[in-house]
Formats: C-alpha cells, sequence, structure tokens
C-alpha cells in the first residue's frame, strides 16, 4: 500500500497537476454554449479535487482555450494542447466543425477527446479511435422525435423550420424524412439564419398554412423568438423540438408561450435521478443559469477522471484505453458508454413538456 | 520595402537592405530546425496565410487606395474552389492551385468593375456587402458548399520513391509551403511596386483627375488592382484550405476582413515589408494574449484606432503616407467633398 | 387566414421594425449630412441603448416598480441620454482630431470605434442572449384575422412622436437651424458664426440619442438582446438612409419604413434565409446606381 502510494507520488511528483483540456468558443456569438459547458467541467473537477481521490498528490486542472467558433483556431488549441504533456484529455470541441477540423491532431497524438456537444453524426465514422461523445447523434434524435410527434401527438400535417447549423438541419432533415414515412404531410421546411430575430414573415406565412405542429431544429435563443412571435401572431399549432431548448433559459425568454411546447432530450429526466439533481442545484448555485449541454460536458469530464482514477498513473494512452472501457457508467445523463465508433450508448430519447413554467417529464419519445 | 525605398535602390542603398532581406529568410528557414513545437510552427503557418492576404490587401488598399471591406470573399473563393474540385471531382492539392488563383481574381473582376465607379466610404460599403453576400451564399446553398458542415479536403500530398506521402497535420511542410509562397507573393509585389503600375496606382491614388490626362485608365487599373489582390488572397485560401483539410464559411466573415485591414494598418498602408509585420503582429501577439483572450478583439479594434490617431502611416509606412493621413489644412477634405458634390449631381 | 389577410399582417410587421430602422437611419443620416462620414459604429451605439435600458430596468426589478410601465420613462431617459453622451464622446476622442483627413481614415476609425464597443457590450454583459423585458403583455387589437398587438402601436407611435419632435426642432428652433446650415455647407455655417464644433456635437447627441432609444424599442419587441445584434441592424439602417436620400431626415424615416416593409415581404414571400442577402443587394444596388437616394437628392435639401 505505501509502496504504491510512494509510486503514485513519484509519478506525480514530477507534475503536481494533471491537465484536462477544454477547447470551445469563448468569444464570439457561440460563446454562451462554450462558457456553459466549461462551467460544468470546471463542476467537476472541483468536485473531484475535493475529494482528492483521483490519483493521491495530485491535483486536477482545467486548462481552457478558445477556438473562437473557428477550424483553423480549432486545429491550433488543438496542437497547443497536444504538445503540452501534462494534457492527458480533452474536453472538446463544441461544434462539429470544429471538433472534426481538430481530432486529426489528437488522433495523431494520442489525446482522449470527449465531446459533449458535436452532434454531426460524420465525425464518428471518419475512424478515429480517440474520439468519444457523450451527446446523442442527430440521427437518433430527429427520428424519434418523429415518432412522439406522429404517434403520441397525432399530428397529420407538419411544418419543419431549421437554424441552418449542423445541428439544426440535420435533426430537422432526419425528422422530416421519418415524418414522411410515418404518414404526416410536411407542408414546408424554411431555414431561418441563428441570430437572427425577426421571424414574423415566415410565421405568418405558416399561420396561413394551417398545421398541426411545427419543428423547430435548433436552439434555444431562436425557439423562444419564435413561440413568442407565434403567440402574438395568434398561431395555434404545437411545437416541438430538440434539446436546443431543453434549458430554463428557453422558458425565461419565451415567457409565457412556451407553455405546452415539447423538447426532445437525450437521456432520462435529469430531474429525476438524485445525483442529477445534486448537480443542478450546485451548477445553479455557482453559475446561475443551467445551458442545455452543461449535463453533457459533466458527464463527460466525470468519464475523463474516473479513467485517470481506473489508470492509476498520468498517462494518455492509458487514460484513453480506460475511457474507451467505460460501461455502464453513472452519469447524470443515465448510465453510459462508448460504442466502438465513440458513441455514446445512451440512446434514450426522453420528452418534456412545458407546464406551469417548468419541464415536465412526458415520456420516453419512441412509442 | 516602404516606397522611399524603390529610390534607394538606385543610388545603392539597397545593399543592406538586400542583406536584411536575406537574413530574414534564413532565418525563416532555419526556425523548424530549431523548434520543434507543432503549436509555434502552427502559429507561424498561420501568420505566413495572413501575410499573404495583407499582401493582396495592399495591393487594392495601400496602392490603389480603395478600402476594401470584403477580402474575405477572395479569401473564401481560393478554399472554396479548392474544396470543391477535390471534395466532388477528386482533384488533388497541388492542380487546383491556378483554380484557386484564378476563382479569385474572377470575383475581384466582378467586384472590381462594380465598384471602380465609387468614391472611399461608399466603395467600402459596397466590398462589404459583397462580402457578406458571399458568406452568406456559402452558408445557404448547402448542396453545393456543403453550407454550415463545409466540406472535407484532402491534405496536399508528394509522390516519393516509396509510394505517396502526405503531409497530413504535421506543421513542418505547411510551414516551408507557406514561406515559399509567402516569398513569391512578396517578390511579385516588389516587382509590382517598382513597376509602372505601381507608379500609376499611386497617381490614381494620389489625384484620379490628373492621372487620366497623362493617358492612364483609372478604371481599368482600379479592377486590375482588385484582381491581383484577390488572386494573392486566393493562393491564400488555396494553402488554408489545404493546411486544414476543411472548409466552412465561418471561417470568411466580416471579422477575418477586418482582422486583415488591421494588420494592414499598423504595418503601413502600401508597405511590403509593413504587410508582413503587420500580419506577424497581429497573428502571434493575440496567441501571447492567450492568458487574456477576452480582450483579444479588443486589440483588433484598438490597432485601427490608435493608428489612425497617432501613426496613420502605421509601423513602416513612409513619411508621405502621414502627411497625406493626417494633413495639416482642410484642403484634402474639400477637395474630396466637392469630388462628392459633383459625383452626386451627375 | 386569406392571402390578403396574410399579406395585410406583412406589411403591420414590417411597419413596426420599419420604424425602429427608421430611427436608427436618422442617427446616420444626420451625421453624414453634416460632416459626410458613416458613423460605423452607430449600430453598436444603437444595441448600447438596449443594453442600458435593460440595466436600468434591473436596477428598478423587484421594487415598487415591478411590472409597471412606468418603468420605460428611467429608461428611455437613461438609453438616450446615455447613447447620446457616448456619441459625443466617440466623436471627440476618435472623428474630430481627424477632420481634416481623408475619409479613408476616418473610416477606418469608424469601423475600429464599432469593434471595440460591441466587444465591450459583449465583456460587460455577457455574450448569451439577454432577456429583456416585454410591455404591454401581449395585448392587442384584432382587426379579422389581422392582429396588431400593443406593443406593435406602441413602437408606432413613439417613433413617430420623436420623428415629429425631431422635425420641430429642425425647423423651428435655433439650434435645429444651425444644424441645417452646417449640413448644407459648412464653411458658410462657419462664416456666418455657427459655432460648427458645437453643432456637431448637438448632431451625434441627437442621432445617437434616437439610436438608443431605437435599442429600448428593439428589445421591448423582441425581448432578447446580444451584443452582435448591432452590426447587422446598422447596416440595414445605413441602407434605409441611403435609400430615402443620404443626408436628409424625412427620406430617412420614410427608408426605414420602406425598408422594414420590403424586407418582410421578402423573407415572407420569398425566403427566409435569403433574407439579408436582400437587404444587402438593396444596398449594393442603391450605392451603385442611385447613391443619392432613390426618393430624394441628398443635396438639395
Amino acid at each position: 500500500m505505501l509502496a504504491t502510494l510512494a509510486c503514485a507520488g513519484a509519478i506525480c511528483g514530477q507534475q503536481r497537476s494533471v491537465k484536462i483540456g477544454f477547447v470551445g468558443p469563448l468569444t464570439g456569438d457561440q460563446a454562451s454554449i462554450g462558457l456553459d459547458e466549461l462551467q460544468a467541467v470546471h463542476l467537476a473537477v472541483d468536485e473531484a479535487n475535493r475529494k482528492g481521490d483521483v490519483i493521491p498528490g495530485c491535483r486536477l486542472e482545467v486548462v481552457a482555450l478558445d477556438d473562437q467558433h473557428t477550424p483553423a483556431q480549432a486545429v491550433a488549441m488543438a496542437k497547443r494542447l497536444a504538445a503540452d504533456r501534462a494534457v492527458i484529455a480533452v474536453i472538446g470541441h463544441v461544434n462539429s466543425s470544429c471538433t472534426l477540423a481538430a481530432a486529426p491532431v489528437y488522433q495523431r497524438a494520442r489525446l482522449v477527446q470527449i465531446s459533449p456537444s458535436s452532434t454531426n453524426p460524420e465525425i464518428s465514422r471518419k475512424g478515429f479511435d480517440t474520439f468519444f461523445r457523450t451527446c446523442a447523434t442527430d440521427d437518433i434524435q430527429g427520428p424519434q422525435a418523429a415518432e412522439f410527434a406522429i404517434r403520441k401527438l397525432g399530428a397529420r400535417k407538419v411544418c419543419v423550420i431549421d437554424d441552418k447549423t449542423t445541428y439544426g438541419k440535420e435533426i430537422a432533415d432526419r425528422f422530416e424524412v421519418r415524418a414522411k414515412e410515418l404518414g404526416a404531410s410536411v407542408l414546408l421546411h424554411e431555414s431561418i439564419v441563428q441570430g437572427e430575430k425577426d421571424f414574423s414573415p415566415l410565421l405568418t406565412r405558416i399561420k396561413a398554412l394551417g398545421p398541426d405542429l411545427i419543428f423547430f431544429g435548433g436552439m434555444y435563443p431562436e425557439g423562444a423568438l419564435l413561440v413568442r412571435q407565434a403567440k402574438g401572431l395568434g398561431l395555434k399549432a404545437k411545437w416541438l423540438g430538440p434539446d436546443g431548448l431543453y434549458v430554463p433559459a428557453f422558458i425565461d425568454l419565451a415567457k409565457d408561450a412556451a407553455e405546452g411546447v415539447c423538447c426532445t432530450f437525450v437521456g432520462a429526466d435529469v430531474s429525476g435521478v438524485d445525483s442529477a439533481r445534486e448537480f443542478l442545484n450546485a451548477y445553479t448555485k455557482k453559475y446561475g443559469t443551467i445551458g442545455p449541454f452543461a449535463p453533457h460536458a459533466y458527464d463527460a469530464a466525470r468519464i475523463v477522471i474516473d479513467a485517470v482514477r481506473r489508470a492509476g498513473k498520468v498517462d494518455r494512452k492509458a487514460v484513453l484505453e480506460e475511457v474507451r472501457r467505460t460501461n455502464d457508467f453513472p452519469g447524470v445523463l443515465g448510465r453510459m458508454g462508448f460504442d466502438g465508433n465513440g458513441d455514446t450508448t445512451l440512446r434514450l430519447i426522453s420528452v418534456f413538456e412545458v407546464r406551469n413554467g417548468r419541464f415536465r417529464y412526458l415520456g420516453p419519445a419512441r412509442q | 520595402m516602404s516606397s522611399g525605398d524603390v529610390e534607394n535602390l538606385g543610388t545603392g542603398r539597397a545593399g543592406p537592405l538586400r542583406a536584411g532581406w536575406a537574413a530574414l529568410c534564413l532565418l525563416l528557414l532555419a526556425i523548424p530546425l530549431v523548434d520543434r513545437n507543432d503549436y509555434h510552427l502552427d502559429t507561424l503557418v498561420n501568420t505566413g496565410i495572413f501575410a499573404i492576404l495583407v499582401l493582396g490587401l495592399n495591393v487594392i488598399t495601400g496602392w490603389c487606395g480603395l478600402l476594401n471591406l470584403g477580402h474575405s470573399a477572395f479569401f473564401a473563393a481560393g478554399a472554396y474552389a479548392y474544396a470543391l474540385l477535390n471534395a466532388r471531382l477528386g482533384l488533388p492539392f497541388w492542380v487546383c492551385l491556378p483554380a484557386s488563383t484564378a476563382a479569385a481574381a474572377l470575383l475581384g473582376l466582378a467586384i472590381g468593375s462594380c465598384v471602380f465607379r465609387l468614391r472611399g466610404d461608399y466603395l467600402a460599403l459596397v466590398t462589404l456587402g459583397c462580402g457578406e453576400i458571399v458568406r452568406i451564399a456559402l452558408t445557404n446553398l448547402d448542396r453545393v458548399t456543403g453550407g454550415p458542415n463545409g466540406l472535407i479536403v484532402a491534405h496536399p500530398a508528394v509522390a516519393v520513391p516509396w509510394g505517396r506521402w502526405e503531409f497530413g497535420i504535421r506543421s513542418v511542410p505547411y510551414y516551408y509551403l507557406t514561406l515559399a509562397a509567402v516569398w513569391l507573393t512578396v517578390s511579385i509585389s516588389a516587382r509590382l511596386e517598382r513597376s509602372g503600375f505601381g507608379r500609376a496606382w499611386t497617381a490614381v491614388k494620389e489625384d484620379e483627375v490628373a492621372a487620366s490626362c497623362t493617358g492612364i485608365n483609372a478604371a481599368s487599373l482600379k479592377v486590375l488592382a482588385f484582381v491581383i489582390g484577390a488572386a494573392m488572397a486566393g493562393l491564400a485560401g488555396w494553402l488554408f484550405a489545404g493546411k486544414q483539410g476543411f472548409v466552412s464559411p465561418e471561417s470568411f466573415d466580416f471579422v477575418t476582413s477586418i482582422m486583415v485591414v488591421s494588420m494592414l494598418v499598423l504595418g503601413g498602408l502600401g508597405s511590403i515589408g509593413g504587410a508582413l509585420v503587420g500580419a506577424a503582429a497581429l497573428t502571434i501577439v493575440p496567441e501571447l494574449l492567450r492568458p487574456v483572450q477576452e480582450y483579444r478583439m479588443f486589440l483588433f479594434g484598438a490597432v485601427l484606432i490608435v493608428m489612425m490617431l497617432f501613426r496613420p502611416q502605421g509601423l513602416l509606412g513612409g513619411v508621405r503616407l502621414a502627411q497625406e493621413m493626417r494633413p495639416e489644412t482642410e484642403r484634402v477634405r474639400q477637395e474630396e467633398d466637392e469630388t462628392l458634390a459633383e459625383d452626386v449631381r451627375t | 387566414m386569406t392571402p390578403l389577410e396574410a399579406f395585410c399582417q406583412q406589411v403591420i410587421n414590417g411597419l413596426a421594425i420599419g420604424m425602429i430602422y427608421a430611427l436608427i437611419a436618422l442617427g446616420y443620416t444626420m451625421v453624414y449630412g453634416v460632416i459626410q462620414l458613416i458613423n460605423f459604429a452607430h449600430g453598436e451605439v444603437f444595441m448600447m441603448g438596449a443594453f442600458l435600458g435593460l440595466t436600468v430596468f434591473g436596477a428598478f426589478a423587484g421594487g415598487a416598480w415591478q411590472g409597471n410601465s412606468l418603468v420605460l420613462a428611467p429608461m428611455f431617459i437613461a438609453g438616450m441620454a446615455g447613447c447620446g453622451a457616448l456619441g459625443v464622446a466617440m466623436e471627440r476622442v476618435a472623428y474630430r482630431p481627424l477632420r481634416a483627413s481623408p475619409r479613408l481614415a476616418v473610416l477606418i476609425t469608424a469601423i475600429g470605434a464599432s469593434f471595440i464597443l460591441q466587444n465591450l457590450m459583449m465583456f460587460v454583459w455577457g455574450p448569451c442572449d439577454r432577456s429583456f423585458p416585454g410591455f404591454f403583455s401581449g395585448a392587442g387589437l384584432d382587426l379579422g384575422v389581422v392582429r396588431v398587438t400593443a406593443m406593435q402601436g406602441f413602437i408606432i407611435a413613439s417613433s413617430v412622436a420623436m420623428m415629429v419632435g425631431l422635425q420641430v426642432f429642425v425647423t423651428r428652433t435655433m439650434t435645429g437651424k444651425a444644424l441645417r446650415a452646417a449640413s448644407e455647407d459648412m464653411v458658410a455655417a462657419r462664416l456666418m458664426g455657427i459655432n460648427v464644433d458645437r453643432v456637431i456635437s448637438i448632431c451625434f447627441f441627437i442621432g445617437s440619442g434616437l439610436g438608443g432609444a431605437g435599442g429600448i424599442l428593439y428589445g421591448m419587441y423582441y425581448n432578447t438582446i446580444t451584443f452582435h445584434d448591432g452590426y447587422l441592424a446598422g447596416i440595414k439602417a445605413f441602407t434605409a438612409a441611403v435609400l430615402g436620400g443620404i443626408g436628409s431626415l424625412p427620406g430617412a424615416m420614410v427608408g426605414g419604413i420602406v425598408l422594414g416593409m420590403g424586407e418582410g415581404m421578402a423573407a415572407g414571400y420569398l425566403s427566409s434565409e435569403w433574407k439579408n442577402v436582400f437587404t444587402f443587394a438593396v444596398l449594393l444596388v442603391l450605392l451603385l446606381c442611385w447613391p443619392s437616394g432613390v426618393l430624394r437628392k441628398a443635396r438639395h435639401e
């Protein structure tokens, strides 16, 4: 026992801190998502440092870098982290385009990369064995959302809106395909631009078509504006969206227009799980409003920390191996592991509805 | 090399200057042998790419005096030309260089032909509009361009005795490739500056009416400036796409255009050496400022204001430029106002 | 909803946003009229108005003012005065030293100022979308299927009031007349004893103040504000100013409304995602073909 401690101490002695890298947009228009995830990672790391049981004598440290939502910067930051031998894992990146650009760098450096929010299905099919992610890909959420909309809600006529991003468009496209398969008619599929404020022209057009349900593939800022302006116009259709809407900020921004809006989410009912509730409370107490991918980032960080603990040494290859072996890990999203491609095994999609200003769990999406 | 050095070259004071350039070249060639840090080399590669962009903008804005706020559109043209040829038709990197430069030059021709009649600020706004339209088109035409997802492209590869060696994501090969490209662009710029074109551009910038009287076709010169500046940006785009292995519209936005303008202003409008210095300063310094990275964007805005207020000729610009930018009398401005009023009346 | 009703709804929506564009456009046109500068940073000043209004609201929130529309008064005062002061400060620091410089130099400075302001906003108020309070809680007037919300009515009414006020100021008061004189002919105005520096400062103050008011209306209408909204809104408003004839106040007002409605029509009948391209295309066509404005000739005001 003493010998092990001494060994561990000796390994760590050369470097007091073990670094976990985080790369995401910390400035620019995607900064809110990046900061959100970074804060969740900090939370996980602080908790682990308080317990102090990861590797005796070692402190975990987060190295946060800004990729400005630019693939060129993403590569530069990835190289920077790869060059720093004290970095044994990276949580990143946030946007699919940046993750894709940086993945070859981590691959070459044998540095494990876990993305909390890059949902483009293509990334895990490129053969990067250092790539993992804790978020479900768009080819899972989209179709299941369609199943919920048509089988459970009974929608016959739907309109689809997407925000042109990798995330939103993919989900919306998959939703449309599945919805058509299930016999619904898609009256309209239009794109909006992120950062845009005024959707009344589009919504007026949709109102004239009279759909039962509108599916919005995108994030909460535009989602909130859409439902609010729809309400202002008197547009009476059910709204359904992906996990980009599943945040308190959505309800904050949309106010009473959020009532009745449904959204899907990767994982089980987070508020129903005790450990998840602890996480939610801790996050909101320290940082305020929580973002859509904070739980994913938190789980990613905890998986890394757990892997480091299991590996017992500050070595990239060992940590990589342990992450790969992650199985049935109790995350706040649910019990998860990684499949052969690095995708999360958590394929359960839940649906939530906003009732009385809060999200209420409705059930699984797949009927 | 500011405009003052053109005279110097004739008088034999060029010796120390040439030696200086030679020393710099040797130093740059030697860096990867000394510093094997991939991140450092990567930063230098980015510096080189921006340097080519700034040199291109220098032709349009520095020499011809046309403020171009949409330079990233030319950058995008070069990058996407390669991306489309590679991703859709499988053409290799080296073959696409002419296509990238040509695509960008064509775009330069198109935009230049539209704006050559305009003055100062209106011209700037139109170039801004063109830049934005290009970016939005790249995002919206997703069937062709891959939209916000972008396109994945192959890295450059060379045929070697034992098969094929791909550059991959190592920084060293890109470093030398970029160095060669920068050297090429600098040589072309220097030659242009010394040539009849260079003098004609200066004449058009100073006084277009007088220049026309000497037989200079101001319109075609302006368009030519756009074409050449754009072609250089296209070269930078080609390099950028090959290095990154990936193109997406977000790399070619208004902020990028402004960054290039900042670098040119910092280095000195019209100065080739200034272009290099500006690019180096505003690529490397932000990296050094990583600990306070929230302030990084402040830097570009501050550079523009501080330079214009206190040193409008930039770090390496000539004294003449300083006098042009901060004249003692209102005469320059009055002349501008008069020409503007004429335009409005006609 | 019949096509005609849909059309009418689009018109009303466009009118509301058009008024906001008009307020911002006035700022551009006033400054351009006097010193022929495209104040690139004006879009950011507009956004700053929204953030200042939000901060003032935050200061009053939770007290006796909760839910009371009277809080609008301090919000508007703070927003307009704050932006006015900001405009004057910018002019003193960044533009005045370059009065004699070629326009290129000043434009570059304006771009730098715009960048700094935008990042300042991001720095102070954070990068996330901020929720701006709503007023009038969705009340509205239903004219058949077409709906005019109280918010839209308020925007239209207050914008018209401000524009009328401005027109009165410019035509009836001495300072206003001095302003008009300076935009006609700066040299002559100076010779007539008009304190040109003061006139320019007032011009910036009023123009920026109106922009600030526009910002608060914008916040109230859309209920979310972000630090980078100013850039696009600024370009659209500038397009509106050129449309109506740069330098002409009534032109800016009309240009704003026309652009707002045109944009709404394009988004409603053509395509939402190309909406901004429509605006940029209008700007390009205007600057290339009708630089003095389609509606009026700038110099002959």
